[in-house]
């Protein structure tokens, strides 16, 4: 019986030195900062011959979930005009900010951006660069809009690392947003 | 054999409780004493002590101890027996006490299945228990942990691919499932659906299902069922044996080595020891028509036990490493839901490749250690008192398909996704000695400490964890019947850390609740017995369904937690019959498991807009399920050496609370096989050939519009398996199978299968297996 009751204590003791290695995980929760994020797309465009500039953005700036994007604008053009088109992609839930157009542009021969207008008549749009493999990638080019009418302006970013052939096919999208257009 | 096995079980322990003996007044001697084993020194269950010429005779006890009680005194001859040994007489002349200790000599043919009348389940007795062991379990040798279990009535599998496989019990998995692994909870990122358990299988010589609701021996999330891992117990004082599994796999040219090395110590009494390892190697899987880009397996596991016994004391200690390196099929990354649509109507995946062993983006690495050191005391008067503890650490990292586009970021190669999970387990359980010899019972106390660190892209929250059980069983045991009752209350506190906005959000939850289990067995014969039990579970909404806010790549959804969930809470009806003759055999079980507060993901209707478009909207949201089933298992040796087996599981599940249906309820099968038993040549013993068919219906049962892509059509399959022993010697013996898996290159896609909108499921797959023996 004396063996009993020393063989408990035994176990009691151990049991309480058995939470000795807790932890507490809060005092090691860090903001993410080496996930990029892409938070707003903006298109520029300008009117070719003048200066005139018009810029349309999507915004989230908390990325995917929390708040709602913040702007989701309608791009309005004028029928029967030549403009170039440039797109700015930021993640703004970094601060500093960070530049993402930047980084395509680094790596030109993984991306390629994607301008589909429906109905196709609206808007006709010409790659304006090219990467090292010869392959469009759109970060610039022209945009030559139609007669009026209403409808819609696809913006993808393909990502296609060790794939990219200059369709769209490969690859999964990092962008995927369509804009209300209007050319009146 | 299994089921004379399990009969001759039965009559043991049966036979056990009867130690009562007609008593006589005036006669007080008494012979008492230990049976051991003359070679090894191990004590021996089960004996057979008995007065010959008379109607008196008790088995030994699980320390191999006897006692024979009011004898008068006199002359007599005491007899020893039990399967497997030399019968021993002894004269003894009686005037008062006498000890007489027995050792008996192992008989040249060993029967080896009296060794199984010494193992013990925790389980509960009224439900249904299915176990995999010996050669069952060598035909499942060199596959997952989930795709091991298939083979059992009612549980299925939830996949990723084809290296990715959920066990799934009666419709339920990943949270609802407890695995226990020697002893030990399986604490990893278990909610996710790729996340597949991190045990391998070569660890253990059983594995068991138990279906059914068992939360009260085993703690919360038991919902669904609970999968015991079992290492075979320590080989103590025993000469050193091993085996070493070599099996090579067609498709993914995969190949598995794995050996076991254990023994006893010369020098010390009473030690035991055990090393095992398994590596695994595995490229590209083949579908019928085209390879899976990217579904390489790598991984490296080890363990490490040994154990001292002496007299009533007996202590473990067991160390495991699971490393795996698992390459996730490239084609199943999509950025939107115009990616997911086109792979759909493209009807293959865009990604072509040939065969590689290459492991790259996108891929999950996970290693999961665990170390338990377990204690436990036979006390002289029947008592018992066992004392775990054990230390896990889960450290998954998922690597997206995509490197960050800057370039100093990129170079360092982080995971996308961070989980570092460490847990400490601590479980006392004392049996206490059987009361009037029927009743027997147990008092535990768990507890377990956890906490998460994550890192990355944010999914889940940091989080502190801790939980506190306390149980009760009671178990009335005739050679009639078997009644038991158990009670159970846990606690849990949650302490989550996120970051919202770059700030620090703390949040604190309390859950608790009881569990309760009552079930009866009662065999009418030795071929006729039933069971029922009634038992609930309980189950805390885990991290991901509180905090979840973001799109679900693989599911092409975005999926938002709530955290005012409260627990899920399930209650459990279940019963069988088991009917076994010599020439055939059936268990009909039904089922009724009712969940309420169960958690699912709802449909929202209006989509979610993000930078990659939008995405439909699904919301962890509560309701009432019911999942009503049956398992049928039959077999039935209708020729000399031919046997037809069948397996049905059928599964209905209802949403209550909306009348409707829920998502990814795993259909219906059938499973038969045909199976010729070779006759036994020369040194070739036990070979057979074997064909069977697996049926899976289609799943009719969805909610409307929920999916991209609605549940794929019914499918058959094929397989063959042959496989036979060559007895090299006494000591070596060779086990030879051989396995074709899906026989006629069947094209077809599986509901539960995460892959199904990418690319078809496996194609043919034949397998060698080589098992060798050696000392046993």
């Amino acid at each position: 019986m004396k063996m009993n009751r020393k063989l408990t204590w035994m176990l009691l003791a151990a049991m309480t030195t058995a939470f000795v290695q807790c932890k507490d995980s809060g005092d090691e929760v860090k903001p993410d900062d080496e996930n990029e994020l892409i938070t707003s797309v903006t298109l520029k465009f300008t009117e070719q011959g003048t200066s005139n500039v018009s810029t349309f953005s999507y915004k989230d700036a908390d990325g995917d979930g929390g708040n709602a994007p913040t702007k989701f604008d309608t791009i309005s053009l004028k029928p029967n005009t030549t403009y170039t088109l440039a797109i700015e992609l930021l993640d703004e839930s970094k601060s500093p900010v960070d530049d993402i157009t930047k980084e395509v542009e680094e790596e030109s021969d993984e991306h390629l951006f994607v301008y589909t207008p429906s109905p196709a008549a609206l808007l006709t749009y010409t790659y304006g660069d090219k990467d090292k493999n010869n392959y469009p990638i759109g970060l610039t080019g022209s945009a030559k809009t139609g007669a009026a009418g209403n409808g819609t302006l696809k913006v993808q970013l393909r990502h296609q690392p060790g794939a990219k052939n200059g369709t769209p096919t490969p690859g999964s999208d990092d962008v995927n947003l369509d804009f209300i257009l209007k050319v009146k | 054999m299994p089921s004379a096995r399990f009969s001759l079980l039965f009559f043991l322990l049966s036979l056990l409780w009867q130690t009562t003996v007609a008593q006589k007044p005036a006669c007080e001697c008494f012979v008492k004493g230990v049976v051991k084993d003359r070679h090894t020194g191990q004590p021996i269950i089960g004996a057979t002590v008995l007065i010959v010429g008379q109607n008196n005779g008790v088995f030994t006890d699980t320390q191999g101890r006897y006692e024979l009680r009011n004898l008068c005194p006199g002359n007599y001859t005491l007899e020893c027996r039990i399967i497997g040994y030399n019968p021993f007489q002894q004269k003894i002349d009686l005037t008062a006490g006498h000890e007489e200790n027995f050792n008996l000599l192992e008989q040249e043919v060993h029967l080896k299945d009296v060794e199984i009348t010494a193992h013990r389940t925790d389980a509960p007795s009224s439900q249904p228990l299915t176990t995999i062991s010996g050669a069952d379990l060598d035909k499942t040798r060199g596959q997952t942990l989930g795709e091991s279990l298939k083979g059992v009535t009612g549980v299925t599998t939830l996949q990723t691919g084809s290296s990715i496989a959920k066990p799934v019990i009666h419709g339920l998995h990943s949270n609802r499932v407890l695995i226990m692994n020697n002893g030990i909870r399986q604490e990893g990122q278990q909610w996710g659906s790729e996340h597949a358990p991190e045990i391998d299988p070569f660890i253990a010589t059983r594995i068991s299902v138990v279906k059914g609701a068992a939360g009260v021996r085993y703690g919360s999330d038991a919902i669904g069922g609970v999968i015991l891992v079992e290492p075979e117990e320590l080989p103590v004082d025993k000469p050193i044996t091993g085996e070493l599994n070599a099996v090579g796999f067609s498709n993914g040219r995969q190949g598995v080595l794995s050996g076991t090395v254990q023994g006893g110590l010369n020098f010390v009494k009473g030690f035991g020891w055990r090393a095992q390892g398994t590596i695994k190697r595995g490229g590209n899987i083949r579908t019928p028509n085209y390879f899976l880009d990217n579904t390489g397996i790598s991984e490296n596991n080890f363990s490490l036990a040994a154990g001292y016994r002496h007299k009533g004391l007996g202590i473990d200690v067991f160390y495991s490493r699971f490393d795996t390196q698992i390459g996730i099929f490239s084609g199943s990354h999509i950025g939107s839901v115009t990616d997911l649509l086109n792979v759909i109507k493209n009807g293959e995946p865009f990604v072509k490749s040939g065969f590689s062993y290459a492991i790259n983006r996108p891929n999950q690495n996970a290693t999961h250690e665990l170390l338990k050191a377990e204690t436990h005391y036979h006390f002289n008067d029947g008592n018992r008192l066992q004392w775990t503890i054990a230390r896990q650490y889960n450290n998954r990292n998922e690597f997206d398909l995509h490197r960050p586009r800057n370039d100093s970021i990129a170079a360092l190669n982080h995971p996308e996704l961070t989980f570092k999970l460490t847990s400490l387990t601590n479980d006392v359980v004392w049996d206490h000695k059987p009361i009037a010899g029927k009743i027997s019972g147990q008092v535990g106390v768990s507890t377990l400490y956890q906490y998460n660190l994550m890192s990355g892209r944010p999914l889940i929250p940091n989080f502190n964890q801790f939980n506190a059980g306390l149980f009760w069983i009671e178990r009335y045991v005739t050679s009639k019947w078997e009644l038991e009752a158990g009670l159970r209350y846990d606690y849990r506190m949650l302490k989550t850390y996120r970051i919202v906005n770059r700030e620090k959000i703390a949040d604190h939850f309390d859950f608790g609740n009881f569990s309760g289990t009552a079930g009866a067995t009662r065999n009418f014969s030795e071929r006729f017995s039933a069971r029922a039990n009634v038992g609930t579970a309980w189950r805390a909404p885990n991290v991901s369904e509180l905090f979840s806010d973001g799109v679900h790549h693989g599911a092409a959804a975005y999926e938002k937690g709530d955290a005012t969930l409260q627990p899920e809470k399930a209650l459990n009806s279940i019963a069988s019959v088991k009917y076994a003759a010599p020439k055939w055999s059936v268990e009909v079980g039904g089922y009724y498991n009712y969940i309420f507060d169960f958690i699912y993901l709802k449909p929202q209707p209006e989509p979610i807009l993000t930078i990659r478009g939008a995405f439909p909207y699904f919301k962890y949201t509560q309701t009432d399920a019911s999942f009503k089933g049956i398992d049928v298992s039959g077999s039935w040796e209708f020729m000399k050496r031919t046997t037809i087996s069948s397996k049905l599981t059928y599964l209905r599940v209802y949403d209550e609370r909306n009348d409707g249906y829920l998502v990814m309820i795993p259909p219906n099968r059938l499973d038969n096989a045909l199976k010729y038993q070779l006759a036994d040549r020369g040194k070739w013993k036990d070979g057979f050939i074997s064909i069977g068919n697996m049926l899976v219906a289609e799943q009719k049962r969805v909610p409307a519009n929920s999916d991209f892509l609605p549940p794929p059509k019914a499918y058959s399959l094929w397989s063959l398996q042959a496989g036979a022993t060559l007895k090299v010697s006494d000591k070596q013996q060779v086990e030879i199978g051989i396995n074709v898996q899906n026989l006629f290159n069947t094209v077809y896609r599986d509901y539960l299968n995460r892959f199904r909108y990418y690319a078809d499921d496996m194609g043919r797959n034949a397998s060698l297996r080589l098992k060798w023996k050696f000392g046993a």
